[in-house]
């Protein structure tokens, strides 16, 4: 069931996703998170695009973001597909990116809004890593 | 041609359609038909809903379903928008009879939420195969690997913001789900109609916190049905007929929330009711009942601000003092609101159409809004990135 389950986010991503999408899943995979910086105006896009949804340039380029960031929101859901439930999840502010909607590695009861967080990766299949948050250490 | 709304139509809200999606559309539409005071023959145009949001593809069902009803139209479409589907369906239905491209046009709206894991083990491999793909398909290539299978956590976030930003408390959410459920006593068409206590909402098993089981709707089945006529059709309503004065509509380009604004605050809500007022030359102190779109207690609780009812971070405030409950004040969600109505989402901002068209004709019974003469419809898709308000006022 995972091996079908695997198979058909896969097909979905490319199919509801396209080139920046493959992109940045492939750099995911190499434990880099990414978005693109346009070269004209400066806005990075994320998720990241081939083109610039502010000023739509077509030259984009590719950028790492920040490895921390700062917990905005967070929750738990109790139907959940790859994590053991009832997972945490939360938007985590990235300086210059907005909010990453991602899975937090942490317990629900010690996390507070505007913590510090620092950047994982957990891989879910042979394509996909997603990112992951957990509370700064360090 | 200046087009009213002449007739309405709908099914109770439960949680599965008693009758297969064709019949229960059928019913409505000859329901809605025969309240204008108008022969099936004399619709000449029709805007439909998906036959279920969550179910099988809606591909051509407007053709189907006009062979089955035996319409000729000038004017025909599935309208699909997320949460503001059967707001927009209406809308077109407003524009075509406008436009004069139709002189009576038929809205069917229909939502049968429930899927149920297939018990055959043979049809487990399948409607896997199904949920994973629309899962993504609906929550895009990377928030949906997470895990996401309904908007539920996006709500929950809002929720939590509100909570932290505005000082409020979760008695304060669980008191609009109590509010809502006391205005849902008295109509035959809500699903959850006994009444429950703060006590009781706290109670309930949590879902995303901050909110529990009694700050969510209920996934639901339903159906509603409109009819919009020009002149002299309009004559034939057999109960008086209602305008829609003003709309607004405005979409920020997020899904599932913009990832750059502010989450207890939407532009999309207060840019829509800007428009509308506007247009119908209106303010919200004009507005004697609303129905809006406000599928968590702490959704309520922002609409009734952003879409300029109170002051922000004030509706809680509102709540507790029964502001929201009439009281000379805009009464918010006459049908008992998503929250107890019942939430078909597909068919949700027909069902707020209907009963604010019943309102304005003062055909609502115990729960009528005393003297009601301005309504306001509110819908929204994602979480908040779209919305579209409709002022609709006695013709």
């Amino acid at each position: 069931m995972k091996d079908l389950i695997d198979r058909k986010t896969w097909e979905a991503v490319r199919h509801y996703g396209g080139a920046a999408t493959e992109e940045y899943y492939r750099r995911l995979k190499e434990n880099r998170l990414c978005a693109t910086r346009c070269d004209a105006c400066g806005h990075v896009a994320f998720p990241p695009r081939d083109f610039c949804p502010k000023c739509w340039a077509k030259a984009v380029s590719w950028v790492d973001l920040p490895k921390t960031g700062t917990l905005f929101a967070f929750t738990t859901q109790e139907r959940v597909l790859r994590f053991a439930a009832p997972e945490v999840i939360g938007l985590v502010e990235v300086e210059g990116a907005g909010r990453l909607f991602a899975h937090i590695d942490a317990p629900f009861e010690s996390l507070r809004l505007g913590m510090e967080m620092e950047l994982g990766f957990v891989e879910i299949s042979a394509e996909l890593t997603v990112p992951k948050f957990r509370p700064r250490t360090s | 041609m200046k087009p009213l709304i002449t007739g309405v139509g709908a099914v109770p809200v439960r949680r599965q359609l008693e009758r297969s999606a064709r019949d229960t559309a059928t019913a409505v539409a000859l329901q809605a038909i025969g309240d204008a005071g108008l022969e099936p023959g004399e619709i000449d145009g029709l805007f439909v809903t998906p036959p279920g949001l969550s179910g099988p593809p809606g591909f051509m069902w407007s053709c189907a379903f006009a062979h089955h009803l035996g319409l000729t139209t000038k004017a025909q479409a599935l309208v699909e928008c997320g949460g503001m589907t059967a707001a927009l369906a209406l809308r077109s239905a407003l524009d075509a009879v406008t436009l004069g491209r139709s002189r009576a046009a038929l809205v069917v709206a229909l939502d049968a939420r429930v899927v149920d894991v297939p018990e055959n083990p043979e049809d487990v491999m399948g409607f896997v195969e199904n949920a994973v793909v629309g899962l993504v398909g609906l929550y895009g290539p990377y928030d949906a690997l997470f895990g996401v299978g309904a908007p539920i956590p996006y709500y929950a976030m809002c929720a939590q913001r509100y909570l932290f930003e505005h000082q409020a408390t979760e008695e304060d959410l669980a008191r609009v789900a109590v509010t809502l459920r006391a205005n849902a006593v008295d109509n035959p068409l809500a699903e959850h109609r006994k009444p429950i206590t703060v006590a009781d909402v706290l109670a309930s098993r949590p879902v995303s916190p901050p909110l529990k089981r009694l700050d969510c709707s209920t996934f639901s089945s339903g159906a509603a049905a409109v009819v919009v006529t020009a002149e002299p059709l309009s004559r034939r309503s057999k109960g008086p007929p209602v305008a829609v004065t003003g709309i607004g509509e405005h979409h920020v380009p997020a899904h599932f929330g913009d990832r750059r604004a502010s989450w207890t605050r939407f532009e999309s809500a207060e840019s829509a009711a800007r428009q509308a007022f506007s247009e119908a030359g209106r303010t919200p102190g004009d507005v004697d009942l609303a129905e809006l779109y406000g599928v968590f207690t702490a959704t309520e609780l922002i609409l009734y601000e952003d879409l300029g009812f109170f002051p922000k971070g004030e509706a809680a405030r509102a709540v507790r003092e029964g502001l929201t409950s009439g009281r000379g004040r805009t009464m918010m969600n006459p049908s008992g609101g998503r929250l107890s109505l019942g939430h078909p989402a597909g068919a949700t901002p027909l069902y707020a159409a209907v009963e604010v068209v019943q309102q304005l004709r003062g055909a609502c019974g115990p729960r009528q809004v005393a003297g009601a003469k301005v309504g306001l419809v509110h819908a929204e898709h994602g979480m908040l990135d779209g919305s579209f308000v409709a002022i609709l006022e006695g013709a």
